[in-house]
């Protein structure tokens, strides 16, 4: 048994290594440049301990763009969750056109986020030549639609920066949640029709305990995704006032500031709010299983 | 028969060109150039005007040049990595300065000798590219900050072109008035045109001897002098002078388009936007006469006409690169490096980014016309105003990099969510951590 043993280990000992080079070794590197005053391009660096966190905790930028991650992950868990189930519903009792109307739904997504965050700076919010421009004249200063008069001022930056990332990625959930809802056994569903349950009784009792698995996998992945999020508002924004997120803030500090130590102590207040999210993840399946 | 004839051809051409691919290439070593994403048109004019010049006058080596939108954070990463191009550009001396001092750069001051650059180069610029005395960076161009103005605006309302502030501040409620944007600027895709602003304000309202004094360490940034001087921007800003609701949806090719169909009086902005202007004033559009251009008035007691002094970028060697592939870096530089190569890519199609800063010129304007003139112009009146003295200081050509990008962050006071006082202890905090990580450099003082 044992020989056996030690042959696995060296099956796997290649992808193990290979693993170890490039997931462990920068991952440690990281870490420790967490806690010196390296300026990412000379090889001078010294060990400054917490400072840079310090540095960060005292920063009010790094709490708007926490704050900014925080509404970021809220939006994302609720509105293209809500339009991708909604979608995926009506798109599931269609038989013919259900490929169509995914290939469609997927366009935007997989186009490559500067083309279309380009598409929408220019097409639809550009004041000089833009959608923007035709229906500014229509929208009131003083009325409650006044904020798209100027859609990327700070006030509402990230809600517009959101819309569009939200825009892109909302079909990429049909497809997941039809997919997920297609596992639905017909008998079940035959049965709840067959004891009058209306949509909302069939959506909640029947499907939506189906899917919960897939639901609370994407729930995880959109709030890792939240707190890495980086293209779009890189792109529309660069970040800054009013929509400074914790991956733009860490960027800045590196490419602007030369300061690296201080963007990878950003960078890991990222990584453990993902990992919060994936141990909540890891907790709710082990918790399914037992169940 | 056919498929086996057809097969055979494929294979023997591939191994033909193989072969042959290999032989070509190593005839010529290859010289890495990496700029900004230029818009294409510009692309072929430097194209035409130096890198086939180049290749052309000798055949041992071959100028690449990749035009890359990502340039500046590619460079920092692949530099440090002993990798990178042979040519390396850089958005400023406060950019390449860390590079230089962690040794990617190679100290050019031995060609700097050989070809004589100090003394062809504007002595503030040269020596904002110079690290312990040594020379590590040239800037390509000059880059001063100033008012394109549309000359129909102004003809059709009568307004003359404004000496004080108080005049241009008269001519933009005027704008307003009518409907018009006061001025057209912004910062879309691109946050640090912030500092365009902070920069005029620092330097022709507080003055340039104060914007001395605090990047030499001699006064604090809290200074009430500079304080009043991000009020003045912040006013400006309330006051809807810097494009109205718009300052942050418009960039710099969307402001010249606003500009140019008589939407605004004014663009304050870097004379680079001469480079920009080439897609809406041209002979196609018969506006080319259209376009004009003034120095910033400057607060009573204060010298006017004053010139900011601002890099476009730099040019360095890379300091990994082949001691021969080195020297050629060099001459290219050096072609660079002179008014045959300025009045070139002017009269080429690309005024405003290569406003080469050499301290002699001999150009008669009348030998050209359109943007090109406009140019030559401001370059012009700019070398002659800083070998007066009267120039004051870009934050891309002399602050240190943590307190320039700290400066960017300025639009926090413009909409409220940060006082002028905290947002100047934040500079003077990162003022603090520049000058402790040695990377201060003391400017050419005041008056020259």
């Amino acid at each position: 048994m044992r020989r056996w043993s030690f042959q696995y280990y060296l099956l796997i000992s290649p992808a193990l290594l290979l693993s170890a080079m490039i997931v462990l070794v920068p991952g440690l590197l990281t870490l420790l440049v967490a806690f010196t005053d390296w300026n990412g391009v000379s090889f001078d660096l010294n060990w400054v301990g917490v400072a840079n966190f310090h540095k960060i905790f005292d920063d009010r930028i790094f709490w708007n763009a926490l704050g900014n991650n925080i509404r970021w992950t809220l939006l994302f868990l609720t509105i293209p969750v809500a339009i991708g189930l909604l979608t995926a519903m009506l798109l599931l009792k269609r038989r013919r056109t259900k490929t169509l109307y995914q290939l469609i739904y997927l366009g935007p997504y997989v186009l490559a986020p500067v083309t279309n965050a380009i598409l929408w700076l220019n097409i639809v919010l550009n004041p000089a030549s833009g959608l923007l421009r035709q229906i500014r004249p229509y929208i009131p200063r003083d009325s409650l639609l006044a904020p798209l008069r100027s859609p990327l001022s700070p006030d509402v930056a990230l809600f517009t920066v959101a819309a569009v990332d939200i825009w892109h990625y909302w079909g990429f959930l049909t497809v997941v949640y039809l997919a997920a809802l297609r596992q639905t056994p017909q008998e079940l569903v035959e049965a709840a029709m067959v004891e009058g349950a209306n949509a909302l009784q069939l959506f909640r009792h029947i499907y939506l305990p189906t899917i919960l698995p897939t639901v609370l996998l994407m729930f995880v992945l959109i709030t890792i995704f939240s707190f890495l999020t980086f293209e779009y508002v890189y792109i529309m924004t660069n970040g800054g006032t009013g929509s400074e997120m914790l991956s733009t803030y860490a960027y800045n500090q590196a490419f602007h500031k030369f300061q690296y130590g201080r963007a990878v102590a950003t960078g890991l207040v990222m990584s453990a709010f993902g990992l919060l999210a994936s141990f909540f993840y890891v907790w709710m399946s082990r918790r399914e299983i037992r169940a | 028969m056919f498929r086996r004839t057809f097969f055979v051809s494929v294979m023997l051409f591939l191994l033909v060109s193989i072969s042959l691919a290999p032989a070509a290439a190593q005839e010529r070593t290859q010289i890495e150039f990496w700029m900004w994403g230029a818009q294409p048109h510009l692309q072929d004019v430097i194209r035409a005007v130096l890198v086939d010049t180049y290749n052309e006058s000798q055949d041992q080596f071959e100028l690449v040049m990749t035009f890359r939108n990502d340039v500046d954070s590619v460079i920092a990463s692949v530099l440090p990595a002993g990798g990178g191009p042979d040519l390396v550009y850089g958005s400023g001396p406060a950019f390449v300065i860390p590079f230089a001092q962690a040794g990617h750069l190679a100290n050019m001051e031995p060609y700097s000798e050989m070809y004589g650059w100090r003394d062809r180069i504007i002595a503030p610029i040269y020596q904002s590219g110079t690290v312990g005395g040594d020379l590590y960076a040239l800037p390509n161009s000059l880059n001063t900050m100033g008012v394109f103005y549309n000359k129909v605006l102004f003809e059709e309302n009568g307004w003359e072109i404004p000496t004080t502030f108080e005049e241009l501040e008269a001519i933009m409620d005027d704008a307003l008035s009518q409907g018009l944007y006061a001025s057209v600027t912004g910062n879309k895709g691109w946050r640090p045109v912030n500092e365009n602003y902070t920069q005029m304000f620092l330097n022709h309202w507080a003055g340039p001897q104060v914007v001395y004094d605090a990047i030499t360490g001699a006064i604090p940034w809290t200074d009430a002098a500079i304080a009043e001087a991000i009020q003045k921007s912040a006013d400006w800003f309330q006051a809807d002078y810097l494009a109205g609701e718009d300052y942050f949806n418009l960039n710099f090719l969307d402001a010249v388009s606003l500009l140019s169909s008589n939407q605004s009086p004014f663009f304050f902005g870097p004379s680079i936007v001469f480079q920009f202007a080439t897609d809406f004033y041209n002979e196609e559009n018969g506006n080319l006469d259209e376009l004009g251009f003034f120095p910033l008035p400057s607060k009573e007691g204060l010298p006017s006409p004053m010139y900011i002094l601002g890099t476009a970028a730099t040019l360095s060697i890379n300091a990994y690169s082949p001691p021969e592939v080195q020297d050629a870096v060099a001459s290219i530089i050096d072609r660079i490096m002179t008014q045959e190569f300025l009045v070139g890519m002017a009269q080429g199609g690309w005024p405003g980014y290569w406003g080469v800063p050499i301290s002699q010129m001999d150009i008669n304007l009348d030998d050209f016309t359109g943007l090109s003139r406009g140019f030559l112009g401001v370059i012009q009146e700019t070398v002659s105003a800083v070998n007066a003295g009267n120039f004051g200081y870009a934050p891309d050509a002399f602050f240190p990099p943590a307190t320039q990008a700290t400066l960017i962050e300025v639009d926090a006071v413009w909409v409220g969510d940060l006082s002028v006082e905290d947002f100047l202890a934040s500079v003077q905090a990162a003022y603090d951590e520049d000058q402790a990580a040695g990377l201060v450099i003391t400017p050419p003082s005041p008056g020259g």
